[in-house]
């Protein structure tokens, strides 16, 4: 008889959305969480889009999110110009688009909920790895004990060292990670509203940029989001370029970003209260397999996140994978098969939503976003095709598909790239 | 704004019989490139007089440096008893 149902391992969006819907079945379950409260050492961007979460928290947007996200912009940034979509509709009344929120408030209360359904929840403490007898989890280890569970939800977030300590996933390479730095810039609840055109304080803008002028030519992306009276503004640093470069430091790319003539203005006046970084999953599934005898693995951990340049997303994809896996759990419960089962079910279960839907369609979108012409060639024809057709030189006017070409004939990349890639795009965005 | 200046608006609270991190001195001597003194978002890595000097007291936890050292000098655990950094926003 093992101590509890299951183990969830991170509190962060998948492992306390697991933990509410396990508690709600009855289930006995233990959230751990390595931070002190929990949630401490959680770090997003952060939007969260779409509404998965009222599966378990119906209430969940009375709970402290930030601001609705009303405007969503995408902008590539040279040196010199700002070039954007900045897309604003009425009818994001009826769609769900996101809130902003700031983790660790979002996710302390989500561990509360959890604690109200009736799960334990403990702070403060580090899980070693599963423990394993005949290739089956029986639970984890914790200062070389052992806690034993039917089942371990691991969702220990993107730096996953319990399921690397246990076997089932690989250290990460440059390619499956992404660095994500962050700072947070106070702000008047007024001034931002105002500055960023928003119909209420309630109300607020997200937006993704492509940073196509940093010093040494590292790729990175951008995002900048409203909270209520501070700013979120980071960037995703490639960590195969940031390598190939060997000079530029991370934490410099973002200061590089919030000094761009078009990113300074909206800061004005704002002043740093918090710095942050945190691993950014990339390139799609980060295990061979999300589950195996007695353990199944969310959010993060497994690698679930969606970015395709005009919007990064995860927490919704955490959210579910987290539940569906707890459903997964409760299938096994009620056919009676107990400790160690092989949660094959949750592989299975998990197809049938956006989330391994969107691994599978948008395998090797990475490519894309990360490609030169994403952040080098198209920010750079762009620009030159926007200077030449709204300034007036008193010469004859060519028509448009001839500046492209030209500025095109003028950069040293390859057309070839340049067609393969914008072939990807269309394929894989 | 320096990076020192960011970190100091954090709180940690410090693990002082646990470092988390251990590099191992005699592969960074030979190391060729120190990426991970350009990785590393905390600047916990650096070189002081062509040496590398790492101190895990500023560390935000986050795994880069893990993956930027390819050259098997970085020990990697998780902290222990809440210990860390502790972030008010995140």
């Amino acid at each position: 008889m093992s101590e509890f149902d299951v183990i969830v391992v991170g509190a962060g969006p998948a492992g306390a959305s697991a933990a509410i819907k396990l508690a709600s079945a009855k289930a006995n379950v233990l959230l751990v969480d390595r931070a002190d409260p929990p949630g401490s050492k959680n770090v997003s961007g952060g939007v969260l889009w779409g509404d998965s979460l009222s599966q378990v928290a119906p209430d969940w947007e009375k709970g402290p999110v930030e601001r609705y996200v009303e405007a969503k912009g995408v902008s590539f940034l040279t040196k010199d110009s700002r070039i954007s979509i900045d897309f604003r509709s009425k009818k994001f009344g009826e769609y769900k688009s996101g809130y902003t929120v700031l983790r660790t408030k979002f996710d302390a209360w989500l561990a509360k909920k959890a604690k109200d359904s009736g799960a334990m929840v403990v702070s403060g403490v580090t899980i070693d790895k599963l423990s394993m007898k005949d290739g089956k989890a029986i639970g984890v280890e914790q200062a070389g004990e052992t806690i034993t569970a039917d089942a371990v939800i691991i969702a220990e977030g993107a730096n996953s060292r319990v399921a690397i300590n246990s076997g089932i996933k690989k250290k990460p390479s440059d390619r499956h990670i992404a660095l994500g730095i962050k700072e947070i810039i106070k702000l008047p609840e007024k001034t931002i509203t105002e500055r960023f055109g928003l119909s209420s304080a309630k109300m607020g803008f997200a937006s993704e940029y492509v940073l196509g002028f940093l010093d040494g030519g590292v790729k990175a992306g951008g995002f900048l989001y409203t909270n209520k009276e501070s700013v979120s503004i980071g960037a995703v640093i490639s960590m195969g370029d940031l390598r190939n470069n060997n000079q530029t430091y991370s934490f410099n790319i973002i200061e590089q970003f919030k000094e761009h003539p078009f990113i300074a203005p909206l800061l004005e006046g704002g002043r740093v209260e918090e710095y942050s970084a945190h691993l950014v999953p990339e390139g799609g599934l980060a295990v061979n397999s999300i589950h195996g005898n007695g353990y199944m693995i969310a959010g993060d951990a497994a690698g679930f996140t969606f970015s395709n340049g005009l919007v990064l997303q995860g927490m919704n994809y955490a959210i579910v994978s987290g539940i569906v896996a707890a459903d997964s759990f409760l299938q096994k419960k009620e056919k009676g098969i107990g400790a160690g089962a092989n949660f094959s079910n949750y592989t299975d279960n998990l197809s049938k939503t956006f989330v391994l839907k969107d691994m599978k369609n948008f395998r090797g979108v990475d490519a894309v976003t990360w490609s030169n012409s994403i952040h080098q060639t198209i920010p750079a024809i762009a620009e030159e095709a926007m200077l030449n057709m709204f300034s007036e030189s008193g010469e004859p006017k060519e028509h448009l598909a001839k500046i492209l070409f030209k500025s095109l004939k003028e950069r040293k990349e390859s057309k070839k790239d340049l067609a393969m890639d914008l072939y990807r795009m269309m394929r894989r965005m | 704004m320096k990076i020192e200046d960011r970190l100091s608006l954090l709180n940690y609270k410090i693990d002082k019989s646990y470092e988390h991190i251990t590099v191992n001195p005699s592969i960074c001597e030979t190391c060729p490139d120190h990426f991970c003194t350009f990785a590393c978002p905390a600047k916990c890595y650096s070189l002081i007089d062509s040496k590398l000097n790492f101190k895990y007291e500023d560390c935000v936890e986050c795994g880069t440096c893990d993956t930027a050292c390819s050259h098997g000098s970085v020990a990697w655990t998780n902290t222990k008893g809440g210990h860390g950094v502790k972030y008010k926003f995140g």
